[in-house]
């Protein structure tokens, strides 16, 4: 049929949208659900986190039936339920928005600040301390530093596990390069010799030569975050309110690390897929957690940071749990948070995660975690480590600045990239960000 | 619309009288039609490489996959990536969750769609104008916008991490109004006398639906359920803000989650995952491929 | 659709014709009922779940509200303040429109020589058929997921060109080809429901108006123009506006594939305002972007049927 006019039924459509607004206008949006203790009765527990270990949910659970067994009255179970995928910290505030939240929550160093600060963890000061033999001074200071606010402790950093290098010794030696646990005692393990061994091994096996902790390309702090210490650099200031990215030490390093990428050939270039475990990456940075994955298919090694401008500095990636202030039964969780840290069960969780217990990093404790160390490693790589090592940097900002950061060095990811450019540019944008936090 | 059909495979069908286009087409020459294949056999390798490279990826090991120079055909056949896809996630259930869904989704989406498309072409109620306005506003408002507070209600109601709202928003909500139009556009072609003959029956107008109406109106319920049961089957934004358990997931939300218990990505688990939910369905379009063509082709998706 | 409306409203409000006399009166009224109650699932779900929440959406542009922490306060037009200032949403919405422009234009154009080539006949010919439409049976997520690997920038694709000796761009990480990329393989997903709509147009078109054109001498470019190209004006117009709508939808792929980079170069509107809200917690201002994405596709509605009129003669 012809059909001379569209006006009109445009324009009631505007009329009937509008009319719907302004009765809804009546209505207002709340929020109404605030969590409390359920009455009485035991509960389920939940916590939240990143592992789908096999070992680590087994320990878990281990310490979780101990606990039931003695508080049948306050918990009937507790469910450990990972989010796997790279949408960790998004996939938890999805589900404390839509009112899902979980009773406990698993968060790494980086968002321990958003956490503690914006208040969805709650203060576990007044449990742990009344908690019987819990023995709050044996906490490393330095580790929960992250973790507390005015001296209270939000969260608890059970994972205290040092970064290192893990190198394929087949590969190096195939292209002629020395073995770097001489280098390490020669004193020679630095990051360009570092690089210079993982170029020369990408030339002649045609595989990719240092791949860091993450993609650097879209996960930038949790692949550099703990390189860029060497230099000396840090993202912001110590209260996390000025942006140092600009700062000469942060520009030499991604000078550095640019001149790896794109002239050296030494690490991968963007939107390039390696593989470690199968073979294909020469030398990569991790956590000592991941040796455990690493089969037989050819040598390893796993070795300390190596020394940069600043000298070695060692990082420890460090894991924590909260409890959600808005889940359903908080009390109740951070009783049971208070059990499941406390020295017993810390030294049970340090098979796998390094505590951030003095009394606990000892040879003995630790000899369960990485059979394959000797307790000179141990001591040398792990403890001493973990007693001095650092942690990254963490922002109460966190979940902006990472799309932030990341959208303005995608700048600097191409071969004429300039990192005093690009590193000034982050700066003026996240500048707002960290101001209003 | 019209109602002529596509041309049937001619292995399949009777030549057609010849006329003088026919004539004209069997004297073209051959090189015309070798230049037309080749076109052919040239477009498809975009549509069907992906497809294929992902069946045989899924029994490649790792480092083949990015292999340099690559192939299609794994050079060391292995099981080591498929066998782990039922392990690291509950994915067989993740697979019933996804089907149960569409199928869900789909009957109810035809009910829904059906009874108002036929009231808009064929009843005289009051107000059909003005809610047929109502449907047409609605679909301009894109989905992604109205998220935000059905969300919130869906937390508000307790139907978070279930799978309520992945059924209800789809049959009821703005998605559904194409498929309103679709039958309504069908049953305004259907011949008004089988429905008088149907009245002269002593039908009553429930009667003339489910007797009459609505079992004509297969192309149109074959093209509603095709679109309702694919865009239900590709759900992802909805199961990736509704749900949070392993065991509740959709497959488009499990394919992005494979990775070993260090967080490592598991390449060829996931290929071969990709593969699984793409296999059944690709099949039964293969067998079904002319009904479904069809049944798109002939309803009323016309302006 | 407008046409539908129309036709709807024309015959509500022209009053209903005269029946057969009285005894139907009572019919008519029974048909007003199920009418009703036939309508009511769809429009009361349309309400509910389409327009209730869009007017929510507008008062929540007027909050501060952030669910995380239980935070839910008014700041009245602040939000939109922001907006006005706010240059990533000025991107996102620049790129959104050309990642929908690039989209319309190389869907449409494929599906239509798709279709043509289609609509010769020779043998076979639904194989190749059935190869173009595979794709849309494939689930969103697994054709991006599949794609992620071909395109990496030691993927296959680069694998293949390197082999006849071209270094292949660095296709989902370089700024100048992320988005082009990202528009060609969702063409190749859904180009095949735009290439059947098209060939049954085609084939819609009467063979005795070709051959008539054809013995008065036109040109076969000429007929294409003069002859099918009007009669399927109307599949074009419904073609291009369905194309558009799921143009500007675009979630998977951006999610999956690029999360909005390198740089901003792929930030489309939809994903900006999944991440101001899942990621960020920012509900408040979340939807103020989808009020003003609201407002721009209404706009674009409105232009797209004030021009239909100078291309679309024919009304079927």
């Amino acid at each position: 049929m012809k059909q001379p006019t569209f006006r009109r039924p445009v324009s009631t459509t505007i009329a009937v949208l509008g009319s719907t607004c302004l009765l809804l206008a009546a209505c207002s949006g709340g929020d109404g659900d605030t969590a409390g203790d359920a009455g009485d009765g035991p509960v389920d527990l939940r916590m939240v986190m990143w592992s789908a270990n096999e070992g680590h949910h087994e320990i878990f659970e281990q310490i979780a039936d101990a606990y039931i067994d003695q508080h049948p009255d306050l918990v009937s179970s507790v469910t450990f339920e990972p989010i796997t995928g790279s949408s960790y910290v998004s996939a938890l505030t999805t589900q404390i928005a839509g009112g899902q939240a979980p009773d406990l929550a698993w968060v790494s160093e980086g968002y321990a600040a958003q956490f503690v600060q914006s208040g969805v963890f709650a203060d576990l000061t007044p449990t742990f301390s009344e908690a019987e033999g819990y023995d709050l001074d044996d906490l490393l200071p330095d580790a929960v530093e992250l973790w507390s606010v005015d001296g209270d402790l939000y969260g608890y950093p059970f994972s205290n596990s040092p970064f290192g290098i893990f190198v394929n010794l087949d590969l190096l030696a195939a292209a002629g390069q020395p073995v770097p646990r001489d280098l390490v005692a020669g004193g020679e393990w630095t990051w360009d010799r570092v690089m210079e061994i993982a170029a020369a091994t990408a030339q002649s096996q045609g595989v990719a030569g240092f791949q860091p902790a993450a993609d650097p390309y879209t996960m930038w702090n949790d692949a550099l975050g703990a390189m860029w210490m060497s230099w000396g650099a840090q993202p912001w200031s110590e209260d996390g309110a000025e942006c140092t990215f600009d700062s000469p030490e942060m520009v030499e390093f991604f000078d550095w690390f640019h001149t790896q990428i794109f002239t050296n050939g030494a690490v991968p270039g963007p939107g390039e897929e390696h593989d470690f475990a199968s073979g294909q990456v020469a030398v990569r940075m991790g956590q000592l957690s991941a040796s455990t994955g690493l089969g037989d298919a050819f040598q390893w090694d796993f070795l300390p940071l190596p020394a940069g401008p600043e000298g070695t500095v060692p990082v420890v990636g460090q894991g924590g749990v909260g409890v959600v202030a808005r889940g359903d039964n908080p009390d109740v969780a951070a009783d049971f948070l208070a059990y499941f840290t406390n020295p017993e069960n810390s030294a049970l969780l340090a098979q796998f995660f390094p505590p951030p217990r003095e009394s606990l990093l000892t040879v003995e404790a630790l000899t369960a975690a990485a059979p394959a160390l000797s307790p000179e490693q141990l001591q040398g790589t792990v403890i001493d480590q973990a007693l001095e090592a650092r942690t990254k940097a963490g922002n109460p900002a966190m979940s902006e600045l990472t799309d932030a950061v990341r959208m303005d060095l995608d700048g600097l990811w191409v071969a004429d990239g300039d990192a005093e450019t690009v590193l000034g540019q982050v700066c003026e944008d996240i500048a707002p960000i960290l101001s209003g936090s | 619309m019209r109602s002529e059909t596509l041309p049937a495979a001619p292995e399949t069908r009777p030549r057609p009288a010849p006329s003088p286009s026919a004539a004209r087409a069997r004297r073209r020459g051959l090189l015309t039609k070798v230049v037309l294949y080749g076109l052919l056999v040239v477009m498809s390798v975009p549509f069907l490489y992906p497809t294929l490279w992902m069946l045989f990826s899924a029994f490649k090991p790792v480092d083949e996959i990015f292999a340099v120079p690559p192939s299609l055909l794994p050079r060391d056949w292995t099981l080591d990536g498929v066998s782990k896809i039922f392990t690291v996630t509950p994915f067989a259930r993740q697979y019933l969750n996804s089907l149960y869904i569409a199928v869900v989704v789909t009957i109810g989406s035809i009910i829904v769609c059906s009874i108002a498309g036929y009231a808009f072409a064929r009843i005289r109620f009051p107000f059909a104008g003005k809610l047929f306005l109502v449907l047409m506003s609605g679909m301009m408002i894109p989905g992604e916008v109205t998220i935000i507070p059905i969300f919130r209600w869906v937390a508000d109601l307790g139907w978070m991490d279930t799978h309520l709202p992945l059924i209800i928003i789809p049959i009821f909500g703005p998605a559904s109004i194409v498929g309103v139009f679709i039958f309504r556009q069908f049953f305004l072609s259907l011949p008004q006398e089988l429905e008088e003959a149907g009245r002269l029956d002593g039908l009553g107008r429930l009667g003339i639906f489910l007797r009459i109406a609505f079992p004509l109106s297969g192309p149109a319920i074959a093209a509603v359920a095709i679109m309702k049961f694919l865009a239900s089957f590709n759900m992802y934004f909805e199961p990736l803000i509704f749900l949070r358990s392993e065991e509740l997931f959709t497959v488009g939300l499990a394919l992005t989650r494979y990775q070993d218990s260090y967080g490592e990505p598991l390449h060829n688990t996931q290929i071969g995952a990709t593969a699984l939910t793409v296999v059944p369905i690709l099949l039964v379009f293969l067998f079904a491929q002319r009904q479904f063509v069809e049944g798109l082709s002939r309803t009323g998706l016309k302006g | 659709m407008v046409a539908d409306v129309a036709q709807v409203a024309g015959r509500v409000s022209g009053g209903a014709p005269p029946r057969r006399a009285s005894g139907a009166r009572r019919a008519a009224r029974l048909d007003a009922l199920v009418g009703l109650a036939f309508v009511s699932p769809v429009v009361i779900g349309v309400i509910v779940l389409g327009l209730v929440p869009f007017g929510f959406v507008i008062w929540y542009a007027m909050h501060e509200w952030t669910p995380l922490i239980g935070q839910f306060d008014w700041v009245g037009l602040d939000n939109f303040s922001r907006l006005a200032a706010d240059d990533a949403v000025r991107s996102s919405f620049v790129t959104t429109f050309q990642f929908a422009a690039l989209l319309m234009v190389l869907n449409i154009s494929l599906a239509m020589a798709l279709a043509l080539l289609l609509n010769q006949r020779l043998r076979g010919i639904t194989t190749f058929r059935t190869f173009f439409f595979s794709p849309m049976v494939v689930s969103a997520v697994a054709w991006v997921v599949v794609w992620n690997y071909l395109v990496a920038s030691n993927g296959g694709i680069n694998g293949f060109l390197s082999v006849l000796g071209i270094d292949g761009p660095n296709w989902l990480r370089d700024p100048s080809w992320a988005l082009v990329t990202l528009v060609v393989i969702q063409v190749f997903k859904g180009v095949g429901m735009n290439m059947i709509l098209f060939l049954a147009a085609l084939q819609g078109v009467p063979a005795e108006l070709k051959e008539s054109a054809r013995i008065d001498g036109a040109s076969p470019r000429r007929i294409f123009r003069s002859i099918t190209l009007p009669l399927i004006a109307p599949t074009i117009l419904l073609v291009t506006m369905i194309t558009m709508i799921g143009a500007m939808d675009v979630f998977v792929p951006i999610q999956i594939m690029t999360q909005g980079g390198p740089g901003d170069s792929t930030m489309v509107i939809s994903y900006l305002l999944y991440r101001t809200a899942f990621e960020q917690q920012d509900f408040g201002y979340a939807s103020a972007i989808g009020v003003l994405l609201f407002v721009v596709v209404l706009g674009l509605a409105a232009l797209q049927w004030s021009t239909r009129n100078r291309w679309v003669h024919d009304e079927v």
